[in-house]
C-alpha cells in the first residue's frame, strides 16, 4: 500500500514538474495573475451617480467578481489543457512503455498523473488567491485612506464635543465596514468551491482521455460535458418537477443524465457569496463532498477503461 | 561479490548479484505457448496477425536474439512479454509468473526501441524517477545512480535535460534506467539502432558483461554481426511467425556441401592434382574436411527475403 502510494506520488511529482516547465501553462498562469492584479485598476472606473460608500462597495464587488472569475476561467483552461494531454502525450511520446514496464499498475499510473494535475491546480489556485488577496488589500487601503481623508476634512472645522464624538464614531464604523467587506471569510468558501469544480473538470477530462486517441477530442468532449453539467439543473427542474408535461422517456433521460454528468450549476453558489449573501459552511461542505465523490467515481471508471486499453 | 568493468575509457564498480545457484532450479526466464496477437482492422473487416502462435523457451543466463524485418512481430513479442498488450491467444510466463504481475516486472528491465523519456528531466532526475518507481530509494538509489552513470559513461550528461541528448546518449540513459533495479532479465528492443559504431560496440560489450553477471538478455537487432557476437541462440521472425530458432553453431552450419581447408597455399598445378586426387577418392595427409559455414547475414537473408514482399499478414475475420 505504501509502495503503491510512493509510485503514485513519484508520477504525480513528475507530472507537476513537467507542467511547471512547460511554457504554455506558465504563460497561462502569469496571465491569470495579471488578470487578478489588474482588477484593482479596472475597478476605478467610476459609475455615475454613486456616493463615496456606494462607489467603494461597487469597486470591492468588482475586484471580487473579477478575481474569482479569472481564477475560475484560467483554472478551467489549465485543468482542461493539462489533463487532456496526459494520456495521448504519453502514448505519442512512447514514455508510457518504459513506465508501465516497471512494477507500476496502470491504475497507479493514471492516479499519479491525475494527482500531478491536482497539485498543479492547487499551486495555480494558491498563487492566484495570493494575487487576489493582494488586490483586495490594496483596495482596502484605498478605502481606509479615503475614510481617513473624510474624517480629517470633517474634523477640520470647529465642533462641539458631541459632534466630534459623532464624527469619530462614523469614522470607526466606516473603517469596520471597509475591513468587514474586504476580509470576508466567505471568500475562502468561494475559493474552495472553485478548486473543487476545477478538480472535477480534470476528472472528467481524465475519464475521456482514458479512451480517447487525441487531445482535441478530449478537450471538445470535456467542454461539452461541462456545458451540459451547467444546463442539466435547469432541464431537471423543467422536466422532473411536479406537473411538468413530460414523457417517461424524457424523465428517464434527464434522470440518467443527472446521474452520469455532475451538476456543475450547483457551484454557481459562488456568485451568491460574491454578491455578499451568506452561504453556510454546511452547504459548502456538502458541495465539496459531492465533488469528492464524483471525482472518485470518475477516477474508478477511468481506471477500469485504461486497464483494458491497448497501448 | 564486486567486479570491475571497463567500458570505453570508464571504469565502473558494479555490485553483482550472484545467480549461479538459482540457474538450475529456477523456472525458465521466458516461456510462451501459442502466444498470438491479432489486431482488428475495422475499416477492412479483417484481422492483422502481428504474432502467430509463438512458442519460446529461454533459459536463465541466456542471451537470446530476435531477428526479423520490420513488422515481423519482434516488438509485439516484447510488448506481450512485458504485459503492455494482452494476448489474443496463448500464454506467456516470466520466471513462471504472469508478465503483467508486479512480481514479474520487478525482475525485468526494458529498453524500448527509440527510447523516449521525459525530455524535461536531466539524466540524474530520470534515473531517480525510474528508481523510485521500482522501489529503490534513499542512499541505495544514490549509489545505484552513481554506478550506472559511470557504467554507461554519461558523467558529462547527468545534469543536462534529456531534450539536449544525442541519440546515443538517449540509448545509454535508456540502458541505465533498464538496469536501475538490478533486474534478472533484460528486454532490449533495438539497443544499437541509430548509435555510432563506438557506442554500438560499447552496448555489445555491456550485453556480454550482463551475461557474465548471470543476467538473461533478450534483444532484437538489425545488426547481424553484433547478434552473431553476443547471442547464444537466435530466433528469426517473418510475418509474425518464428520461422527459425537455434544456437548459432547449429544454424550457421550449412546442410549441404563440403568445405575443404588446406593450411598452405597451393599452386594451380597442385590444386589440379588435389582435385584429381579427390576424384579418385585418394586424400592427402594435410587436407582437412569441414562443413561450410554461412554468415548470419546469409542465413537471415535466405530465411526472410522470399517472404518480405507482402507487407503484413492479414486474415479474414472468422
Amino acid at each position: 500500500m505504501i509502495a503503491s502510494l510512493d509510485r503514485i506520488i513519484t508520477i504525480g511529482r513528475a507530472t507537476l514538474v513537467e507542467a511547471v516547465r512547460q511554457r504554455v501553462l506558465s504563460v497561462l498562469l502569469i496571465f491569470g495573475l495579471i488578470l487578478v492584479g489588474a482588477s484593482v485598476f479596472v475597478s476605478t472606473v467610476v459609475t455615475p451617480g454613486l456616493d463615496a460608500a456606494g462607489l467603494f462597495d461597487e469597486q470591492i464587488k468588482f475586484v471580487k467578481d473579477f478575481g474569482c472569475g479569472a481564477m475560475g476561467l484560467i483554472g478551467f483552461a489549465i485543468a482542461l489543457l493539462s489533463t487532456a494531454q496526459l494520456i495521448p502525450q504519453e502514448l505519442h511520446n512512447r514514455t508510457i512503455y518504459s513506465i508501465l514496464a516497471k512494477p507500476v499498475r496502470r491504475g497507479e499510473f493514471l492516479l499519479g498523473k491525475f494527482f500531478g494535475v491536482v497539485l498543479l491546480l492547487a499551486l495555480c489556485v494558491t498563487l492566484m488567491s495570493l494575487a487576489f488577496a493582494a488586490a483586495l488589500y490594496w483596495q482596502e487601503q484605498q478605502g481606509i485612506a479615503f475614510a481617513h481623508g473624510l474624517y480629517d476634512q470633517q474634523m477640520a472645522g470647529h465642533h462641539t464635543p458631541e459632534e466630534a464624538k459623532a464624527i469619530e464614531a462614523q469614522y470607526q464604523k466606516d473603517i469596520q465596514d471597509i475591513v468587514g467587506k474586504v476580509r470576508d471569510p466567505q471568500l475562502i468558501e468561494a475559493i474552495l468551491l472553485i478548486f473543487a469544480k476545477l478538480v472535477m473538470t480534470g476528472a472528467i477530462a481524465l475519464l475521456i482521455s482514458s479512451f480517447a486517441t487525441s487531445s482535441i477530442f478530449t478537450i471538445v468532449t470535456t467542454f461539452m460535458v461541462y456545458l451540459i453539467g451547467h444546463m442539466e439543473g435547469v432541464a431537471r427542474e423543467m422536466w422532473l418537477s411536479r406537473g411538468a408535461d413530460t414523457t417517461v422517456w424524457q424523465s428517464a433521460m434527464v434522470g440518467l443524465l443527472s446521474m452520469i454528468i455532475p451538476d456543475m450549476n450547483s457551484f454557481t453558489i459562488v456568485d451568491e457569496i460574491l454578491a455578499g449573501n451568506r452561504v453556510p459552511w454546511e452547504h459548502t461542505f456538502n458541495l465539496l463532498g459531492y465533488a469528492g465523490v464524483y471525482t472518485i467515481v470518475l477516477l474508478a471508471v477511468s481506471e477500469v477503461i485504461f486497464r483494458f486499453r491497448e497501448i | 561479490m564486486t567486479k570491475v568493468f571497463l567500458i570505453g575509457k570508464t571504469v565502473a564498480m558494479i555490485k553483482v548479484r550472484v545467480m549461479e545457484s538459482s540457474v538450475d532450479t529456477s523456472p525458465l526466464a521466458v516461456q510462451t505457448m501459442g502466444l498470438t496477437k491479432r489486431y482488428p482492422l475495422a475499416w477492412k473487416r479483417k484481422l492483422l496477425v502481428a504474432l502467430d502462435h509463438l512458442d519460446l523457451q529461454i533459459r536463465p543466463g541466456e542471451v537470446y536474439g530476435l531477428l526479423g524485418p520490420n513488422g515481423s512481430g519482434k516488438s509485439t513479442t516484447l510488448k506481450l512479454l512485458l504485459g503492455l498488450v494482452l494476448p489474443t491467444e496463448g500464454e506467456a510466463h516470466i520466471f513462471g509468473l504472469p508478465p503483467d504481475s508486479l512480481e514479474a516486472r520487478r525482475r525485468v528491465g526494458f529498453l524500448p526501441e527509440n527510447p523516449y523519456f521525459y525530455a524535461f528531466l536531466n539524466g540524474d532526475e530520470t534515473l531517480r524517477f525510474y528508481g523510485k518507481l521500482c522501489g529503490v530509494t534513499g542512499s541505495k538509489l544514490d549509489k545505484r545512480i552513481e554506478e550506472l552513470i559511470e557504467l554507461v559513461g554519461l558523467q558529462n550528461g547527468r545534469e543536462r535535460p534529456l531534450r539536449s541528448y544525442s541519440k546515443g546518449m538517449l540509448q545509454r540513459i535508456g540502458l541505465a534506467q533498464a538496469l536501475i533495479h538490478d533486474p534478472d532479465l533484460l528486454f532490449l528492443d533495438e539497443p544499437t539502432a541509430g548509435v555510432d559504431p563506438l557506442g554500438s560496440s560499447q552496448i555489445r560489450d555491456l550485453i556480454l558483461r550482463l551475461k557474465k553477471m548471470g543476467k538473461t538478455v533478450v534483444f532484437s537487432s538489425h545488426l547481424l554481426e553484433q547478434v552473431q557476437e553476443v547471442a547464444d541462440r537466435v530466433a528469426i521472425f517473418s510475418l509474425g511467425k518464428k520461422v527459425l530458432e537455434g544456437s548459432l553453431d547449429t544454424l550457421l552450419a550449412g546442410e549441404q556441401g563440403t568445405q575443404i581447408e588446406i593450411s598452405s597455399d597451393l599452386t594451380p598445378e597442385q590444386r589440379e592434382k588435389v582435385r584429381q586426387s579427390l576424384t579418385q577418392a585418394g586424400v592427402g595427409g594435410d587436407v582437412r574436411f569441414s562443413r561450410p559455414r554461412l554468415s548470419l547475414e546469409q542465413l537471415y537473408l535466405q530465411t526472410v527475403q522470399p517472404k518480405t514482399a507482402a507487407p503484413a499478414q492479414e486474415t479474414s475475420r472468422p
